[in-house]
């Protein structure tokens, strides 16, 4: 499940090639991509995200406490 | 039964929406109260007493025996300062009493570096009508208490 969720923010942010760094804060995960526009905001969304607030090539998902475990899962799939 | 939720520092309490932050401001992750912090370096103090569910140096979250995870945040963005300034006393999976010192940390050092030192207190994952009793303006001091959650 976790890793399903994992797989679907990854694919949203672009898929893994796509992302530069994700850093977890306690409440999202602070991502550097190198293409903002293949950011799927609507499958972020679709994925549980909160919220999602995009500044160029970084990208805020807001996903709530599990920020350091959905991060790790992340990296996994990288 | 409700649990009433402490401030984990002095300061000025506020109303979420004045927190420079749209993860906060808009209660993306949970309502709540902000407290503006007064004076330097202090320590942060449980708002409840629970088990340390997730544990920051500039931010932790203390999950109740009743169910409510309160998120207390020391600053905005100062997960950029890589823990630099802020010392621990517990460690994640701890269990804690309301009042005992989670954090001490120096908000006049945080506004040094730019970052704003305020201070959200949120309750995760429930509706902004959980929340009773809340205090949104005034001077409060560390344990005094900001708001109830839960029936």
């Amino acid at each position: 499940m976790a890793q399903d969720k994992a797989a679907a923010i990854l694919a949203a942010l672009g898929g893994g090639d796509n992302v530069v760094e994700i850093e977890p804060c306690i409440t999202r995960l602070r991502c550097e991509v190198e293409d903002g526009s293949k950011i799927d905001e609507a499958a972020l969304k679709a994925a549980g995200a909160h919220g999602v607030m995009v500044q160029g090539p970084v990208v805020q998902v807001v996903v709530g406490p599990e920020a350091d475990t959905l991060a790790e899962d992340i990296e996994d799939l990288r | 039964m409700s649990t009433e939720v402490g401030s984990p520092v002095a300061g000025l309490a506020t109303a979420i929406s004045e927190v420079p932050d749209p993860v906060f401001s808009q209660a993306m992750v949970g309502p709540g109260v902000a407290v503006q912090p007064s004076g330097g370096r202090a320590d942060a103090v449980a708002p409840v007493a629970g088990m340390v569910a997730t544990l920051h140096p500039h931010a932790f979250v203390i999950a109740s025996p009743g169910g409510a995870a309160i998120l207390v945040h020391l600053g905005i963005d100062t997960v950029k300062l890589k823990g630099e300034g802020f010392e621990l006393h517990v460690a994640k999976g701890d269990v804690v009493e309301a009042g005992q010192r989670i954090v001490t940390w120096d908000p006049s050092e945080v506004e040094s570096h730019g970052y704003s030192s305020i201070c959200p207190v949120v309750v995760l994952d429930v509706a902004s009508d959980a929340l009773t009793d809340v205090r949104e303006d005034g001077q409060v001091v560390a344990g005094d208490p900001l708001f109830a959650v839960g029936a």
